[in-house]
């Protein structure tokens, strides 16, 4: 009897019956104020050592930014700045220095910063063509690429008006009458630059129209070897940017005066945008961002507050 | 219980149908009919008044009905009805028994549930909102007309208080899940058009979005929505009371979709303002900056995790289903960035989406912020759901609360040790599920039957108490064949 019972009580108990039957085992949790408590305390605890430590480590980056370009204009140009950039008749040097405020750690990022500068916009983040960059000449109907497209009749490579607004600021940075070696290679993604611009690519027609939107590439090195276009064609998230220039692989230290001879080819002005340099150190979560520490000490904190609050109404009003 | 028959086997009504003249016994019929509905109406008011009174019940049986049901008359009979607490038409035709049926949902306005078992049920199931048929003996047409079928009448107490309430509350929860992560999804895109001049660059890649709702997000809802169960079909059983939850629309109106969606716009601001502005400076080991695919990836990344989890605590019930549709879903997604930002073939459109997650996860910003965005986003709905379970409980929760710390042996309902705690009831049911399960599932019997039960029982060597109802009528069956 108790055999056959067993044996019903299995096959009852079968996969599939539970299935069908709604009868899966289950946890069933439910939330009760306990429970509401210590998840917030956890979180808390959780929380602000790990946002404490996060603002340590950005506080520990040391952050130089210069504006430059309403500085670089010269004085009698400054009422009409987009006709002084255009004219290129015009020297384009300008110098600028400023004091190192902390001891700065080697390897030294620069990175120039554009500000109103939409490179999220629609038309400009499709008017590229990855397959032209990889392949050169070969490919054909590259129509995203328009208005940049031909030029007389030829095609520009690399079309597109990502690549027809090439930054082309330079800067090189002179410390006790030194010069401070920058170091521009290994500035793009390893990605881009194996796999996604050709290494048997060479920039043809470029540049060449009456409008002029950046800088000029030379004609002689490939596109996988152009590390500035590459930086500059993995368009941005924001309107406010920065990207990377190059690297000093010296150290800096503190009270160090750094001159900056930059020239200021580039044409912010005609749309009110705004050029900053940036030297930063980076430490183990990258640069000098304090958001990602404070939301995480603001979290934490409110966390704890309202786990106090909870219990102070538990105590004093609890629940049968 | 204070009963108002109408009959037709009065001697008023005899003596004019002995006349034979069918005119006159329908006129008089009609008049009898109506006068009394119009005594019981206004009998039946007073009976209102004291809370403690008897209740109501109309007998009526099917030739007095056909007169009751004419237009003239019943408007009186509806509301007469609509008083008592039962109606019993007794001798009524198929034709009147969706009639009346027809008359409730028209004149009521309520939702209306027919259950029959034979053909002659058949247009009373069809009228009906809902129409239960019965499989049994006297065949399957009823089942075949009907919404549901079930094979027992007392299975309908299951279905109605277990199942049809499970039903309920599973459907509004999975319809608010389902426009809740796609408005999160959404509205972190719509942030994104202030930053890009209104110029209409998407903010996520194309087959992330179309994706999204097809492999990302898709399968966890819908074991929720098979599986949910907000408390235990005993206890259902136990509180009807609850059922009355999905009368009143409780889980569906219009204040639940706006929390909802309240909540919905809070994650999609934490989603895109929290990615962008922490990205704004991030970069990998070696000073690279992110672009823009980078910080999609990101705040995607972010969206899939923490709509998933979500769906985790809005559950009552969580089985191994749900933990292997969750986190099959956000290791699909993993698995399918891995492949995508892995490959680069001819036909790619201009997006950069290559190498993307490579690069992203080998910082530790991406995993210092995957922390930090579902906890912040869930942080709302967490505080919210512990604020309205402690403060505002709704009644199924107070039950729950009440009975959590019961034992599961709810599954096991043949536990040896809880023998001697059942009622009478409970044992006779505990007795009959341990016999052997009819391979047929049409045993033919709609109403529990003592014959079938005693006789498969005795088979088996269980002893299944006799119903009370069951000896008396064996009683007066032995007492009418006496005389003979």
């Amino acid at each position: 009897m108790t055999d056959t019972d067993r044996g019903t009580q299995r096959d009852r108990d079968s996969a599939f019956s539970l299935f069908t039957q709604q009868s899966l085992p289950a946890c069933k949790p439910v939330l009760t104020p306990e429970w509401v408590i210590m998840t917030f305390l956890f979180i808390g605890f959780i929380f602000i050592p790990v946002g404490l430590v996060t603002l340590r480590a950005s506080h520990s980056v040391v952050e130089i930014v210069e504006r430059y370009d309403i500085g670089c204009v010269p004085e009698p140009f400054r009422i009409d700045k987009v006709s002084y950039i255009q004219d290129d008749s015009i020297p384009k040097n300008c110098s600028l220095s400023f004091k190192v405020p902390k001891y700065m750690k080697a390897p030294i990022y620069i990175y120039y910063q554009l500000e109103n500068y939409y490179q999220n916009h629609r038309r400009y983040v499709k008017s590229r063509s990855d397959k032209q960059l990889l392949h050169g000449q070969n490919e054909h109907g590259i129509s995203s690429c328009q208005p940049v497209e031909v030029n007389n009749d030829r095609p520009i490579i690399p079309c597109g008006l990502i690549a027809w607004s090439l930054f082309n600021d330079t800067f090189t940075f002179i410390r006790n009458r030194a010069e401070l070696k920058v170091n521009r290679k290994n500035i793009a993604w390893k990605s881009d630059r194996e796999h996604k611009f050709g290494k048997n690519v060479y920039p043809f027609n470029f540049q060449n129209g009456t409008l002029i939107g950046g800088g000029k590439l030379n004609p002689t090195i490939p596109l996988s070897d152009q590390e500035d276009l590459i930086v500059w064609m993995r368009t941005s998230a924001l309107p406010s940017f920065r990207k990377l220039y190059g690297r000093i692989e010296k150290d800096l230290d503190v009270d160090d005066v750094v001159v900056v001879h930059l020239m200021n080819n580039y044409n912010t002005y005609s749309f009110g945008g705004k050029k900053k340099l940036v030297l930063s150190t980076t430490s183990w979560l990258g640069g000098k961002n304090d958001f990602l520490g404070l939301a995480y000490v603001f979290i934490g904190s409110s966390s704890v507050t309202i786990a106090v609050v909870f219990t102070l109404l538990h105590l004093l009003s609890p629940r049968h | 219980m204070k009963q108002f028959i109408i009959s037709s086997e009065t001697d008023a009504i005899r003596e004019v149908e002995e006349r034979g003249d069918q005119t006159e016994i329908a006129r008089f019929m009609k008049e009898e009919v109506k006068k009394q509905l119009k005594q019981f109406l206004d009998e039946a008011p007073q009976y209102f008044c004291s809370p403690s009174g008897p209740k109501l019940a109309l007998v009526i049986d099917g030739k007095c009905l056909m007169y009751a049901l004419e237009p003239s008359l019943r408007i009186m009979l509806l509301t007469l009805s609509l008083n008592c607490s039962s109606v019993v038409c007794c001798r009524v035709s198929p034709l009147q028994k969706a009639q009346v049926t027809s008359l409730v949902k028209k004149g009521a306005r309520k939702i209306t549930l027919s259950i029959g078992d034979g053909a002659n049920d058949v247009s009373m199931i069809q009228a009906a909102h809902i129409g239960i048929g019965i499989s049994g003996l006297e065949g399957m047409q009823a089942v075949m007309a009907s919404d549901f079928a079930i094979a027992q009448f007392r299975f309908l107490e299951d279905l109605l208080l277990v199942h049809g309430r499970w039903s309920y509350i599973r459907l509004c929860k999975v319809v608010m899940y389902f426009f809740y992560k796609n408005l999160a999804f959404t509205l972190t895109q719509f942030w994104f058009t202030f930053g890009t001049g209104f110029s209409g660059q998407r903010f996520y890649d194309d087959w992330f979005q179309s994706l999204y709702n097809v492999i990302f997000t898709a399968l966890p809802v819908v074991i929720v929505g098979l599986f949910d169960q907000d408390i235990s079909s005993s206890l259902s059983k136990k509180y009807p009371e609850l059922y009355k939850e999905g009368v009143r629309n409780m889980f569906f109106n219009r204040r639940v979709v706006a929390i909802w969606a309240c909540f919905a716009v809070y994650q999609s601001l934490v989603f895109f303002y929290f990615v962008s502005l922490s990205s704004s400076t991030s970069r990998d080991s070696d000073g690279k900056m992110f672009g823009l695919w980078d910080v999609s990836t990101m705040a995607f990344t972010c969206v899939v995790v923490t709509v998933n989890l979500r769906l985790l605590m809005m559950c009552n019930s969580i089985t191994r289903w749900h933990y292997i549709s969750v986190g099959g879903s956000i290791i699909v997604w993993f698995v399918f960035i891995f492949i995508y930002s892995g490959i680069m073939t001819r036909f790619d459109r201009n997006d950069n989406m290559f190498w993307v997650i490579y690069v992203l996860m080998s910082t530790s910003y991406f995993y210092v912020t995957l922390l930090l965005v579902p906890v912040a986003a869930l942080l709302g709905d967490f505080l919210y759901l512990g604020v309205q379970r402690w403060f505002f409980p709704y009644d199924y929760q107070i039950v729950q609360e009440s009975h959590k710390d019961d034992a599961d042996s709810i599954n096991k309902p043949d536990s040896q040790e809880t023998k001697e705690h059942l009622t009478p009831d409970e044992a006779r049911s505990n007795e009959i599920s341990q016999l052997p399960k009819e391979v047929s599932k049409h045993s033919g019997f709609a109403f529990d039957s003592p014959g079938y039960e005693s006789f498969f029982a005795t088979q088996f060597g269980k002893y299944v108490p006799p119903k009370a109802w069951d000896v008396a009528r064996r009683a007066s069956m032995k007492s009418k064949s006496k005389p003979k």
